[in-house]
Protein backbone atom coordinates (compact mmCIF):
# COMPACT_ATOMS: atom_id res chain seq x y z
CA UNK A 1 0.00 0.00 0.00
CA UNK A 2 0.96 3.64 -0.70
CA UNK A 3 -0.12 6.65 0.72
CA UNK A 4 -1.99 9.32 -1.74
CA UNK A 5 -3.06 12.62 -0.92
CA UNK A 6 -6.42 13.18 -2.26
CA UNK A 7 -7.18 16.61 -3.03
CA UNK A 8 -10.88 17.13 -2.37
CA UNK A 9 -13.24 20.31 -3.92
CA UNK A 10 -13.45 22.34 -0.60
CA UNK A 11 -17.08 22.36 -1.33
CA UNK A 12 -20.15 20.06 -0.01
CA UNK A 13 -18.08 18.61 2.95
CA UNK A 14 -20.87 16.25 4.20
CA UNK A 15 -20.36 14.45 0.81
CA UNK A 16 -16.47 14.02 0.22
CA UNK A 17 -16.26 10.55 2.51
CA UNK A 18 -19.10 8.97 1.23
CA UNK A 19 -18.38 9.82 -2.34
CA UNK A 20 -15.17 8.74 -1.49
CA UNK A 21 -16.60 5.24 0.08
CA UNK A 22 -18.92 4.52 -3.21
CA UNK A 23 -16.49 5.11 -5.38
CA UNK A 24 -14.06 2.61 -3.60
CA UNK A 25 -17.09 0.33 -3.69
CA UNK A 26 -17.83 0.82 -7.47
CA UNK A 27 -14.59 0.43 -8.44
CA UNK A 28 -13.49 -2.53 -5.69
CA UNK A 29 -10.71 -0.30 -4.90
CA UNK A 30 -8.88 -1.16 -1.44
CA UNK A 31 -9.08 1.82 0.56
CA UNK A 32 -7.59 2.42 4.01
CA UNK A 33 -7.95 5.40 5.93
CA UNK A 34 -8.48 6.75 9.30
CA UNK A 35 -11.80 8.63 9.50
CA UNK A 36 -10.62 10.47 12.57
CA UNK A 37 -7.87 11.95 10.23
CA UNK A 38 -10.40 13.77 7.55
CA UNK A 39 -11.67 17.67 8.22
CA UNK A 40 -14.24 19.31 6.70
CA UNK A 41 -11.89 22.51 7.68
CA UNK A 42 -9.73 21.83 4.53
CA UNK A 43 -9.52 20.02 1.07
CA UNK A 44 -6.72 17.52 2.32
CA UNK A 45 -6.89 13.79 3.20
CA UNK A 46 -4.27 11.07 3.37
CA UNK A 47 -5.38 7.59 2.58
CA UNK A 48 -3.74 4.40 1.34
CA UNK A 49 -4.45 2.81 -1.64
CA UNK A 50 -2.55 -0.07 -3.67
CA UNK A 51 -1.08 1.31 -6.67
CA UNK A 52 -1.46 4.39 -8.56
CA UNK A 53 -3.96 2.58 -10.70
CA UNK A 54 -6.48 1.66 -7.75
CA UNK A 55 -5.68 5.54 -7.33
CA UNK A 56 -6.65 7.00 -10.99
CA UNK A 57 -10.08 4.45 -10.49
CA UNK A 58 -10.67 5.99 -7.27
CA UNK A 59 -10.90 9.57 -8.63
CA UNK A 60 -11.91 9.52 -12.13
CA UNK A 61 -15.74 9.76 -11.53
CA UNK A 62 -15.71 11.51 -8.45
CA UNK A 63 -17.00 15.06 -8.61
CA UNK A 64 -15.92 16.44 -5.19
CA UNK A 65 -12.47 15.31 -5.91
CA UNK A 66 -9.96 17.37 -7.37
CA UNK A 67 -6.64 15.39 -7.61
CA UNK A 68 -5.01 12.63 -5.79
CA UNK A 69 -1.33 12.96 -5.63
CA UNK A 70 0.88 9.87 -4.87
CA UNK A 71 2.45 11.71 -1.63
CA UNK A 72 5.80 11.45 -1.06
CA UNK A 73 6.42 14.36 2.01
CA UNK A 74 3.97 16.00 4.79
CA UNK A 75 5.84 18.30 6.25
CA UNK A 76 5.35 21.40 8.60
CA UNK A 77 8.08 23.64 6.49
CA UNK A 78 9.47 23.80 2.86
CA UNK A 79 12.73 23.16 3.91
CA UNK A 80 11.93 19.84 5.68
CA UNK A 81 9.95 18.62 2.50
CA UNK A 82 13.33 19.07 0.68
CA UNK A 83 14.40 17.23 3.01
CA UNK A 84 12.76 14.44 3.07
CA UNK A 85 12.15 14.34 -0.93
CA UNK A 86 16.43 14.44 -1.35
CA UNK A 87 16.40 10.88 0.60
CA UNK A 88 13.20 9.23 -0.94
CA UNK A 89 14.59 6.73 -3.98
CA UNK A 90 11.46 6.31 -5.37
CA UNK A 91 11.94 10.44 -6.99
CA UNK A 92 15.51 9.80 -7.62
CA UNK A 93 15.81 6.71 -10.61
CA UNK A 94 12.12 7.09 -12.34
CA UNK A 95 12.34 10.59 -14.11
CA UNK A 96 15.35 10.99 -14.91
CA UNK A 97 14.67 11.20 -18.26
CA UNK A 98 11.00 12.10 -18.31
CA UNK A 99 9.34 15.34 -19.41
CA UNK A 100 7.82 17.21 -16.46
CA UNK A 101 6.02 20.29 -14.80
CA UNK A 102 5.54 21.63 -11.71
CA UNK A 103 2.70 22.78 -10.10
CA UNK A 104 2.90 24.91 -7.39
CA UNK A 105 -0.51 25.58 -5.28
CA UNK A 106 -1.30 27.18 -1.92
CA UNK A 107 -4.70 27.06 0.35
CA UNK A 108 -5.78 29.40 1.83
CA UNK A 109 -3.74 32.50 0.37
CA UNK A 110 -2.07 32.92 -2.87
CA UNK A 111 1.75 32.79 -3.63
CA UNK A 112 2.83 34.85 -6.14
CA UNK A 113 4.27 33.79 -9.27
CA UNK A 114 7.65 34.50 -8.43
CA UNK A 115 7.59 33.18 -4.91
CA UNK A 116 6.25 30.10 -6.43
CA UNK A 117 9.22 30.04 -9.03
CA UNK A 118 11.64 30.29 -5.83
CA UNK A 119 9.90 27.39 -4.38
CA UNK A 120 10.18 25.07 -7.25
CA UNK A 121 13.79 26.13 -8.17
CA UNK A 122 14.58 24.48 -4.38
CA UNK A 123 13.67 21.17 -6.28
CA UNK A 124 16.30 21.55 -8.87
CA UNK A 125 17.98 18.42 -7.91
CA UNK A 126 15.27 16.38 -8.67
CA UNK A 127 16.45 14.42 -11.91
CA UNK A 128 14.29 15.25 -14.44
CA UNK A 129 14.47 15.52 -18.44
CA UNK A 130 12.89 18.49 -19.94
CA UNK A 131 9.80 20.57 -19.21
CA UNK A 132 6.69 20.17 -20.84
CA UNK A 133 3.50 21.93 -19.76
CA UNK A 134 0.93 19.97 -21.96
CA UNK A 135 1.05 16.37 -21.06
CA UNK A 136 4.61 16.00 -19.34
CA UNK A 137 5.44 12.49 -18.59
CA UNK A 138 5.26 13.54 -15.09
CA UNK A 139 3.78 16.18 -13.00
CA UNK A 140 5.91 17.25 -9.45
CA UNK A 141 3.15 18.87 -7.16
CA UNK A 142 3.88 21.03 -4.06
CA UNK A 143 1.30 22.17 -2.15
CA UNK A 144 0.99 24.87 0.73
CA UNK A 145 -1.87 25.09 3.50
CA UNK A 146 -2.38 28.35 5.23
CA UNK A 147 -5.96 27.38 6.52
CA UNK A 148 -8.91 29.34 6.47
CA UNK A 149 -11.00 31.98 8.15
CA UNK A 150 -12.07 29.20 10.23
CA UNK A 151 -9.33 27.73 11.47
CA UNK A 152 -6.56 30.44 11.85
CA UNK A 153 -8.48 34.12 12.02
CA UNK A 154 -8.45 36.66 9.32
CA UNK A 155 -5.40 37.13 7.32
CA UNK A 156 -3.32 34.07 6.46
CA UNK A 157 -0.24 33.67 7.73
CA UNK A 158 2.79 34.49 6.69
CA UNK A 159 4.15 30.71 6.17
CA UNK A 160 1.98 27.92 5.49
CA UNK A 161 1.11 25.09 8.50
CA UNK A 162 1.39 22.15 6.03
CA UNK A 163 3.23 21.47 2.91
CA UNK A 164 2.81 18.66 0.45
CA UNK A 165 4.81 16.78 -2.29
CA UNK A 166 4.28 14.44 -4.49
CA UNK A 167 3.72 12.93 -7.99
CA UNK A 168 0.26 13.95 -9.52
CA UNK A 169 -1.56 10.48 -10.76
CA UNK A 170 -5.23 11.38 -11.47
CA UNK A 171 -8.13 13.74 -11.25
CA UNK A 172 -11.58 13.73 -10.10
CA UNK A 173 -14.40 14.63 -13.23
CA UNK A 174 -15.53 17.79 -12.10
CA UNK A 175 -15.96 19.04 -15.84
CA UNK A 176 -19.28 16.72 -15.63
CA UNK A 177 -20.89 19.37 -13.45
CA UNK A 178 -20.22 22.52 -15.78
CA UNK A 179 -21.71 20.07 -18.72
CA UNK A 180 -24.70 19.37 -16.87
CA UNK A 181 -25.32 22.85 -15.36
CA UNK A 182 -28.99 23.47 -15.44
CA UNK A 183 -28.45 26.99 -17.00
CA UNK A 184 -27.71 24.69 -20.15
CA UNK A 185 -30.27 23.13 -19.89
CA UNK A 186 -33.36 22.75 -22.31
CA UNK A 187 -35.88 21.56 -20.00
CA UNK A 188 -36.06 22.97 -16.10
CA UNK A 189 -38.64 22.69 -13.51
CA UNK A 190 -38.48 24.42 -10.20
CA UNK A 191 -37.80 21.38 -8.96
CA UNK A 192 -34.66 20.25 -10.93
CA UNK A 193 -31.72 19.79 -9.05
CA UNK A 194 -28.02 21.09 -9.64
CA UNK A 195 -25.98 19.07 -11.20
CA UNK A 196 -23.10 18.70 -8.98
CA UNK A 197 -25.45 17.18 -6.59
CA UNK A 198 -27.29 15.05 -8.80
CA UNK A 199 -24.03 13.60 -10.11
CA UNK A 200 -22.84 12.86 -6.75
CA UNK A 201 -26.23 11.32 -5.65
CA UNK A 202 -25.36 8.54 -8.80
CA UNK A 203 -22.05 7.97 -7.44
CA UNK A 204 -23.91 7.62 -4.22
CA UNK A 205 -26.39 5.39 -5.66
CA UNK A 206 -23.08 2.94 -7.65
CA UNK A 207 -24.83 3.82 -10.66
CA UNK A 208 -22.84 1.74 -13.18
CA UNK A 209 -22.85 0.66 -17.14
CA UNK A 210 -26.07 -1.34 -17.23
CA UNK A 211 -27.76 -0.38 -13.52
CA UNK A 212 -31.20 -0.37 -14.01
CA UNK A 213 -32.40 2.99 -12.08
CA UNK A 214 -35.76 4.49 -11.26
CA UNK A 215 -37.09 7.70 -10.05
CA UNK A 216 -40.32 7.49 -8.62
CA UNK A 217 -40.85 11.14 -7.98
CA UNK A 218 -39.48 11.74 -11.55
CA UNK A 219 -40.41 15.53 -11.77
CA UNK A 220 -38.10 17.05 -14.78
CA UNK A 221 -35.83 14.10 -14.47
CA UNK A 222 -33.09 15.80 -13.31
CA UNK A 223 -31.42 12.33 -11.64
CA UNK A 224 -32.12 10.57 -14.75
CA UNK A 225 -29.54 12.53 -16.81
CA UNK A 226 -26.78 12.24 -14.44
CA UNK A 227 -27.58 8.04 -13.83
CA UNK A 228 -27.79 7.60 -18.17
CA UNK A 229 -24.79 9.02 -17.90
CA UNK A 230 -22.92 6.87 -16.30
CA UNK A 231 -24.39 4.12 -18.14
CA UNK A 232 -27.81 3.39 -16.78
CA UNK A 233 -31.12 2.44 -18.17
CA UNK A 234 -33.18 5.33 -16.09
CA UNK A 235 -36.82 4.81 -15.67
CA UNK A 236 -39.23 8.08 -13.91
CA UNK A 237 -43.07 8.34 -12.43
CA UNK A 238 -44.74 10.91 -10.90
CA UNK A 239 -48.40 11.49 -9.85
CA UNK A 240 -47.81 14.88 -12.00
CA UNK A 241 -47.99 14.26 -15.55
CA UNK A 242 -47.48 17.50 -16.57
CA UNK A 243 -43.98 18.04 -15.03
CA UNK A 244 -43.19 14.67 -17.21
CA UNK A 245 -44.59 15.80 -20.47
CA UNK A 246 -43.39 19.60 -20.41
CA UNK A 247 -44.64 22.34 -22.37
CA UNK A 248 -43.13 23.78 -25.98
CA UNK A 249 -41.34 20.62 -27.26
CA UNK A 250 -39.15 20.41 -23.95
CA UNK A 251 -39.65 18.14 -21.64
CA UNK A 252 -37.97 15.03 -20.00
CA UNK A 253 -37.28 13.22 -23.56
CA UNK A 254 -36.05 16.24 -25.36
CA UNK A 255 -33.25 16.57 -22.11
CA UNK A 256 -32.30 13.29 -22.88
CA UNK A 257 -31.56 14.08 -26.65
CA UNK A 258 -29.87 17.23 -25.07
CA UNK A 259 -27.11 15.28 -23.66
CA UNK A 260 -27.01 12.04 -26.40
CA UNK A 261 -28.95 9.93 -23.72
CA UNK A 262 -31.85 8.76 -25.58
CA UNK A 263 -30.84 4.95 -25.59
CA UNK A 264 -30.95 5.19 -22.12
CA UNK A 265 -33.27 7.04 -20.73
CA UNK A 266 -36.33 4.59 -20.71
CA UNK A 267 -40.17 5.01 -19.94
CA UNK A 268 -42.02 7.56 -17.82
CA UNK A 269 -45.17 6.90 -16.06
CA UNK A 270 -48.22 8.83 -14.40
CA UNK A 271 -48.83 7.12 -11.29
CA UNK A 272 -48.98 7.63 -7.29
CA UNK A 273 -46.08 6.22 -5.06
CA UNK A 274 -48.80 5.74 -2.43
CA UNK A 275 -50.87 3.70 -5.17
CA UNK A 276 -48.64 2.30 -7.22
CA UNK A 277 -49.07 0.23 -10.15
CA UNK A 278 -45.78 -1.61 -10.26
CA UNK A 279 -46.17 -5.56 -10.20
CA UNK A 280 -44.18 -7.66 -7.64
CA UNK A 281 -40.47 -8.56 -7.69
CA UNK A 282 -37.01 -7.15 -7.83
CA UNK A 283 -36.43 -4.62 -10.19
CA UNK A 284 -34.01 -1.95 -10.14
CA UNK A 285 -30.33 -1.33 -8.93
CA UNK A 286 -31.18 1.98 -7.24
CA UNK A 287 -33.92 4.26 -6.66
CA UNK A 288 -32.69 7.91 -6.82
CA UNK A 289 -35.41 10.36 -5.48
CA UNK A 290 -35.55 14.07 -3.74
CA UNK A 291 -39.13 12.88 -2.12
CA UNK A 292 -41.84 15.81 -2.79
CA UNK A 293 -42.68 18.13 0.35
CA UNK A 294 -42.99 21.99 -0.85
CA UNK A 295 -45.63 23.59 -1.87
CA UNK A 296 -44.26 23.90 -5.28
CA UNK A 297 -43.08 20.35 -5.39
CA UNK A 298 -46.53 19.37 -4.47
CA UNK A 299 -46.87 16.58 -1.81
CA UNK A 300 -50.23 14.92 -2.84
CA UNK A 301 -51.29 11.42 -3.30
CA UNK A 302 -54.74 10.07 -4.36
CA UNK A 303 -57.47 9.82 -2.23
CA UNK A 304 -60.57 11.01 -1.06
CA UNK A 305 -60.59 13.27 2.63
CA UNK A 306 -61.96 16.54 3.32
CA UNK A 307 -58.99 18.42 2.17
CA UNK A 308 -59.01 16.85 -1.28
CA UNK A 309 -60.14 18.63 -4.16
CA UNK A 310 -63.90 16.87 -4.84
CA UNK A 311 -65.10 18.07 -8.15
CA UNK A 312 -69.16 18.78 -7.78
CA UNK A 313 -71.40 16.06 -9.19
CA UNK A 314 -71.70 12.38 -9.48
CA UNK A 315 -68.25 10.31 -9.21
CA UNK A 316 -67.05 9.62 -13.27
CA UNK A 317 -63.65 8.20 -13.56
CA UNK A 318 -64.09 9.38 -17.22
CA UNK A 319 -65.66 13.15 -18.49
CA UNK A 320 -68.10 12.72 -21.27
CA UNK A 321 -65.67 13.36 -24.21
CA UNK A 322 -63.78 9.98 -22.79
CA UNK A 323 -60.95 11.59 -21.19
CA UNK A 324 -59.97 10.81 -17.83
CA UNK A 325 -60.85 12.99 -15.19
CA UNK A 326 -57.85 14.28 -13.46
CA UNK A 327 -57.90 11.74 -9.77
CA UNK A 328 -58.78 13.97 -6.80
CA UNK A 329 -55.86 13.70 -3.89
CA UNK A 330 -55.30 14.19 -0.44
CA UNK A 331 -52.38 16.09 1.37
CA UNK A 332 -49.48 13.52 1.43
CA UNK A 333 -47.46 14.14 4.92
CA UNK A 334 -43.52 13.63 4.47
CA UNK A 335 -43.59 11.08 7.28
CA UNK A 336 -45.63 9.27 5.03
CA UNK A 337 -44.26 9.79 2.09
CA UNK A 338 -40.95 8.09 3.27
CA UNK A 339 -42.50 5.17 4.71
CA UNK A 340 -43.85 4.13 1.48
CA UNK A 341 -40.87 4.96 -0.30
CA UNK A 342 -38.79 2.83 1.98
CA UNK A 343 -41.26 -0.15 1.77
CA UNK A 344 -41.32 0.29 -1.81
CA UNK A 345 -37.58 0.33 -2.29
CA UNK A 346 -37.77 -2.72 0.12
CA UNK A 347 -40.10 -4.58 -1.96
CA UNK A 348 -38.23 -3.33 -5.32
CA UNK A 349 -34.61 -2.98 -5.14
CA UNK A 350 -32.37 -6.04 -6.16
CA UNK A 351 -30.64 -7.38 -2.87
CA UNK A 352 -27.71 -5.11 -2.78
CA UNK A 353 -29.53 -2.30 -4.16
CA UNK A 354 -29.32 1.32 -3.14
CA UNK A 355 -32.43 3.83 -2.03
CA UNK A 356 -30.68 7.12 -2.23
CA UNK A 357 -32.90 10.24 -1.41
CA UNK A 358 -33.17 13.43 0.40
CA UNK A 359 -35.01 13.76 3.71
CA UNK A 360 -35.55 17.87 5.25
CA UNK A 361 -34.98 18.21 8.43
CA UNK A 362 -35.26 21.19 11.17
CA UNK A 363 -31.44 21.90 12.33
CA UNK A 364 -32.05 22.61 15.81
CA UNK A 365 -34.61 19.96 16.11
CA UNK A 366 -32.14 16.90 14.00
CA UNK A 367 -31.33 13.49 15.84
CA UNK A 368 -29.86 10.95 14.61
CA UNK A 369 -32.94 8.93 15.47
CA UNK A 370 -34.95 11.07 12.74
CA UNK A 371 -33.78 8.92 9.79
CA UNK A 372 -36.21 5.71 9.07
CA UNK A 373 -34.62 2.84 9.25
CA UNK A 374 -36.09 -0.26 7.86
CA UNK A 375 -34.47 -4.13 8.65
CA UNK A 376 -33.80 -4.82 5.26
CA UNK A 377 -31.44 -1.52 4.87
CA UNK A 378 -28.51 -0.87 6.12
CA UNK A 379 -27.65 2.68 6.50
CA UNK A 380 -24.84 3.54 4.28
CA UNK A 381 -24.45 7.68 4.83
CA UNK A 382 -26.19 10.68 5.66
CA UNK A 383 -24.63 13.56 4.17
CA UNK A 384 -26.28 17.40 5.45
CA UNK A 385 -26.54 20.40 3.57
CA UNK A 386 -27.64 23.02 5.71
CA UNK A 387 -29.73 26.17 4.77
CA UNK A 388 -30.24 28.27 7.82
CA UNK A 389 -33.25 26.84 9.91
CA UNK A 390 -33.38 23.64 8.42
CA UNK A 391 -31.56 21.50 6.42
CA UNK A 392 -31.57 18.40 4.13
CA UNK A 393 -30.03 15.40 3.86
CA UNK A 394 -28.85 12.83 1.56
CA UNK A 395 -29.81 9.37 2.85
CA UNK A 396 -28.03 6.31 1.40
CA UNK A 397 -28.95 2.95 1.84
CA UNK A 398 -28.35 -0.39 0.96
CA UNK A 399 -30.88 -3.24 0.69
CA UNK A 400 -29.56 -5.96 2.37
CA UNK A 401 -28.14 -9.11 0.47
CA UNK A 402 -29.33 -13.01 1.70
CA UNK A 403 -27.58 -13.39 5.16
CA UNK A 404 -26.78 -10.14 5.56
CA UNK A 405 -27.34 -8.04 9.06
CA UNK A 406 -28.47 -4.59 9.93
CA UNK A 407 -25.80 -2.89 12.08
CA UNK A 408 -28.26 -0.66 13.63
CA UNK A 409 -31.63 -0.84 15.35
CA UNK A 410 -34.35 -2.30 13.12
CA UNK A 411 -37.32 -0.87 13.04
CA UNK A 412 -39.24 2.07 10.88
CA UNK A 413 -39.32 4.91 12.91
CA UNK A 414 -42.13 6.76 14.09
CA UNK A 415 -44.75 4.73 16.04
CA UNK A 416 -44.58 4.75 19.38
CA UNK A 417 -41.90 7.16 20.01
CA UNK A 418 -42.60 9.65 22.35
CA UNK A 419 -40.70 12.41 20.04
CA UNK A 420 -41.49 13.49 16.71
CA UNK A 421 -39.06 13.43 14.29
CA UNK A 422 -37.33 16.87 12.93
CA UNK A 423 -38.54 16.18 9.71
CA UNK A 424 -42.31 16.09 10.74
CA UNK A 425 -42.37 20.09 11.96
CA UNK A 426 -40.71 20.78 8.78
CA UNK A 427 -43.75 22.04 6.78
CA UNK A 428 -44.74 24.34 9.92
CA UNK A 429 -41.16 25.61 10.85
CA UNK A 430 -40.67 26.25 7.19
CA UNK A 431 -44.07 28.14 6.38
CA UNK A 432 -43.48 29.59 9.79
CA UNK A 433 -43.53 33.76 9.34
CA UNK A 434 -40.97 35.59 10.03
CA UNK A 435 -38.09 33.10 9.96
CA UNK A 436 -35.04 35.25 8.33
CA UNK A 437 -32.55 33.38 7.56
CA UNK A 438 -34.62 31.01 5.79
CA UNK A 439 -34.25 30.92 1.62
CA UNK A 440 -37.31 31.93 0.06
CA UNK A 441 -37.85 28.85 -1.54
CA UNK A 442 -37.19 24.80 -0.68
CA UNK A 443 -34.11 23.46 -1.11
CA UNK A 444 -35.02 20.87 -3.84
CA UNK A 445 -36.18 24.02 -5.63
CA UNK A 446 -32.67 25.93 -5.13
CA UNK A 447 -30.54 25.30 -8.07
CA UNK B 1 -44.68 3.03 -23.10
CA UNK B 2 -41.81 0.00 -23.89
CA UNK B 3 -42.49 -3.63 -24.27
CA UNK B 4 -40.29 -3.75 -20.67
CA UNK B 5 -42.44 -0.93 -18.92
CA UNK B 6 -45.70 -3.11 -19.92
CA UNK B 7 -44.20 -6.25 -18.82
CA UNK B 8 -44.04 -4.78 -15.17
CA UNK B 9 -47.14 -2.86 -14.89
CA UNK B 10 -50.55 -4.24 -13.36
CA UNK B 11 -54.35 -3.16 -12.43
CA UNK B 12 -54.04 -2.20 -9.21
CA UNK B 13 -57.60 -0.97 -8.53
CA UNK B 14 -58.70 -2.20 -5.25
CA UNK B 15 -62.09 -4.39 -5.86
CA UNK B 16 -59.60 -6.01 -8.98
CA UNK B 17 -60.21 -9.95 -8.86
CA UNK B 18 -57.10 -11.82 -7.24
CA UNK B 19 -54.96 -13.07 -10.00
CA UNK B 20 -56.22 -11.00 -12.88
CA UNK B 21 -54.58 -7.60 -12.43
CA UNK B 22 -52.25 -9.10 -14.52
CA UNK B 23 -51.58 -8.47 -17.43
CA UNK B 24 -53.03 -5.31 -18.81
CA UNK B 25 -54.52 -6.02 -22.56
CA UNK B 26 -53.19 -3.14 -25.27
CA UNK B 27 -56.01 -2.16 -26.89
CA UNK B 28 -56.02 0.25 -30.22
CA UNK B 29 -51.83 0.86 -29.80
CA UNK B 30 -50.22 3.01 -32.25
CA UNK B 31 -46.73 1.12 -32.20
CA UNK B 32 -43.34 3.02 -32.99
CA UNK B 33 -39.73 1.42 -33.02
CA UNK B 34 -37.40 3.76 -31.18
CA UNK B 35 -33.21 3.16 -30.75
CA UNK B 36 -32.03 2.18 -27.38
CA UNK B 37 -28.34 1.22 -26.38
CA UNK B 38 -27.72 -2.43 -26.33
CA UNK B 39 -26.06 -3.67 -23.64
CA UNK B 40 -26.16 -7.52 -23.23
CA UNK B 41 -24.88 -7.53 -19.82
CA UNK B 42 -28.71 -5.76 -19.00
CA UNK B 43 -30.72 -7.78 -21.03
CA UNK B 44 -29.11 -10.89 -19.70
CA UNK B 45 -29.98 -9.21 -15.74
CA UNK B 46 -33.26 -8.58 -16.71
CA UNK B 47 -34.31 -11.41 -18.10
CA UNK B 48 -35.06 -12.94 -15.10
CA UNK B 49 -36.99 -10.27 -14.06
CA UNK B 50 -39.78 -10.48 -17.15
CA UNK B 51 -42.78 -12.35 -17.46
CA UNK B 52 -41.45 -14.13 -20.34
CA UNK B 53 -45.17 -15.76 -21.35
CA UNK B 54 -46.52 -11.72 -20.95
CA UNK B 55 -44.01 -10.14 -23.27
CA UNK B 56 -44.18 -13.14 -25.55
CA UNK B 57 -48.24 -13.10 -25.55
CA UNK B 58 -47.68 -9.19 -26.10
CA UNK B 59 -45.13 -8.97 -28.76
CA UNK B 60 -47.24 -11.37 -30.57
CA UNK B 61 -50.83 -9.81 -30.17
CA UNK B 62 -49.16 -6.08 -31.74
CA UNK B 63 -47.48 -8.17 -34.49
CA UNK B 64 -43.67 -7.34 -33.25
CA UNK B 65 -42.10 -10.58 -33.05
CA UNK B 66 -42.72 -14.00 -32.87
CA UNK B 67 -40.44 -15.16 -29.31
CA UNK B 68 -39.30 -18.50 -28.60
CA UNK B 69 -42.22 -20.49 -26.45
CA UNK B 70 -39.65 -20.68 -23.29
CA UNK B 71 -36.77 -18.71 -22.30
CA UNK B 72 -33.72 -19.57 -23.54
CA UNK B 73 -32.03 -20.71 -20.99
CA UNK B 74 -28.23 -19.64 -22.08
CA UNK B 75 -28.93 -16.80 -24.44
CA UNK B 76 -26.81 -16.04 -27.07
CA UNK B 77 -25.69 -12.88 -28.82
CA UNK B 78 -28.73 -13.10 -31.09
CA UNK B 79 -31.76 -14.19 -28.37
CA UNK B 80 -30.41 -11.24 -26.23
CA UNK B 81 -30.25 -8.84 -29.55
CA UNK B 82 -34.21 -10.49 -29.74
CA UNK B 83 -35.08 -9.84 -26.60
CA UNK B 84 -33.65 -5.85 -26.36
CA UNK B 85 -35.28 -4.97 -29.64
CA UNK B 86 -38.81 -6.07 -28.35
CA UNK B 87 -38.37 -5.47 -24.65
CA UNK B 88 -36.24 -1.42 -25.43
CA UNK B 89 -37.03 -0.89 -29.01
CA UNK B 90 -40.90 -1.22 -29.23
CA UNK B 91 -42.83 1.06 -27.73
CA UNK B 92 -46.92 1.93 -27.89
CA UNK B 93 -47.73 5.43 -28.52
CA UNK B 94 -50.83 5.72 -28.16
CA UNK B 95 -53.28 3.03 -27.15
CA UNK B 96 -55.85 2.21 -24.07
CA UNK B 97 -54.18 -0.97 -21.33
CA UNK B 98 -57.64 -2.50 -20.08
CA UNK B 99 -57.40 -5.00 -17.25
CA UNK B 100 -59.19 -8.09 -18.00
CA UNK B 101 -60.14 -8.47 -14.05
CA UNK B 102 -61.66 -5.22 -13.49
CA UNK B 103 -62.48 -3.46 -16.50
CA UNK B 104 -60.20 -0.17 -16.03
CA UNK B 105 -58.91 1.34 -18.74
CA UNK B 106 -55.43 2.92 -18.29
CA UNK B 107 -54.55 5.43 -21.37
CA UNK B 108 -51.52 5.90 -22.64
CA UNK B 109 -50.91 9.31 -24.44
CA UNK B 110 -47.83 10.42 -26.32
CA UNK B 111 -45.72 7.20 -25.27
CA UNK B 112 -46.77 7.52 -21.20
CA UNK B 113 -49.40 5.69 -19.39
CA UNK B 114 -51.55 7.18 -16.84
CA UNK B 115 -52.15 4.60 -13.81
CA UNK B 116 -53.97 7.06 -11.93
CA UNK B 117 -57.19 6.14 -10.41
CA UNK B 118 -59.90 7.82 -9.28
CA UNK B 119 -60.60 8.32 -5.48
CA UNK B 120 -63.16 5.30 -5.05
CA UNK B 121 -61.21 2.61 -6.71
CA UNK B 122 -57.99 2.58 -4.16
C1 LIG C 1 -39.08 17.52 -5.23
S1 LIG C 1 -39.92 17.08 -6.68
C2 LIG C 1 -38.72 16.08 -7.53
C3 LIG C 1 -38.10 16.83 -8.63
C4 LIG C 1 -37.19 16.06 -9.52
N1 LIG C 1 -36.06 15.51 -8.77
C5 LIG C 1 -36.70 16.92 -10.65
O1 LIG C 1 -35.59 16.73 -11.11
O2 LIG C 1 -37.45 17.80 -11.10
C6 LIG C 1 -41.13 15.94 -6.13
C7 LIG C 1 -42.01 15.37 -7.21
O3 LIG C 1 -42.86 14.40 -6.62
C8 LIG C 1 -44.11 14.42 -7.27
N2 LIG C 1 -45.11 13.80 -6.38
C9 LIG C 1 -45.82 14.39 -5.39
N3 LIG C 1 -46.61 13.49 -4.77
C10 LIG C 1 -46.39 12.30 -5.39
C11 LIG C 1 -46.91 10.99 -5.22
N4 LIG C 1 -47.84 10.74 -4.28
N5 LIG C 1 -46.46 9.99 -6.03
C12 LIG C 1 -45.54 10.25 -7.00
N6 LIG C 1 -45.02 11.49 -7.22
C13 LIG C 1 -45.43 12.49 -6.42
C14 LIG C 1 -44.34 15.87 -7.60
O4 LIG C 1 -45.22 15.99 -8.69
C15 LIG C 1 -42.92 16.36 -7.90
O5 LIG C 1 -42.67 16.32 -9.29
ZN1 LIG D 1 -58.27 -4.51 -12.55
Amino acid sequence: MFRYLIIFAHFHMAFRLPELDSLAALEQVNLVYDKDAYSDDHPFFIVQLPSDEDARKLARRSILIKDVIRLYADEPTLERVLETARNTPDLIGPYANSSFRFDCRAFGSTVEHADQVARIEQFAFLPAGDVRLKNPDVIFFYMEDYGTLHTRGHLPPAEPFRCMFGVWVGSGDRQLVNKYDLKKRGYLGTTSMDAELSLVMANQALVRAGSFVLDPFVGTGSFLITCAHYGAFTMGADIDGRQIRGKGGKSIDSNAVQYNLTGRVLDTVVCDIAHHPWREGEIWDAIVCDPPYGVRAGARKLGKGPKSKVPPGPLVPVKPNGEQRYPQTVPYELDDVLVDLIAFAAEKLVPGGRLVYWLPTVTDEYTHADVPLHPRFRLVANSNQVFGTWCRRLITMEKLREGEQAEEVVAIKGEGEAQAPAHAKFREVYFAPGRGSQPSTPPSERA
Amino acid sequence: MRLITHNMLQCHVKACPPGQSYPLQIRNAELEALDAEFNADFVRRLIPKLDWKVLRSTAFELGVAQLPEECPAEPTEDDLQMIHKVALQTRVKEAEMVCSGCGHVYPIKDGVPNMLLQDHEI
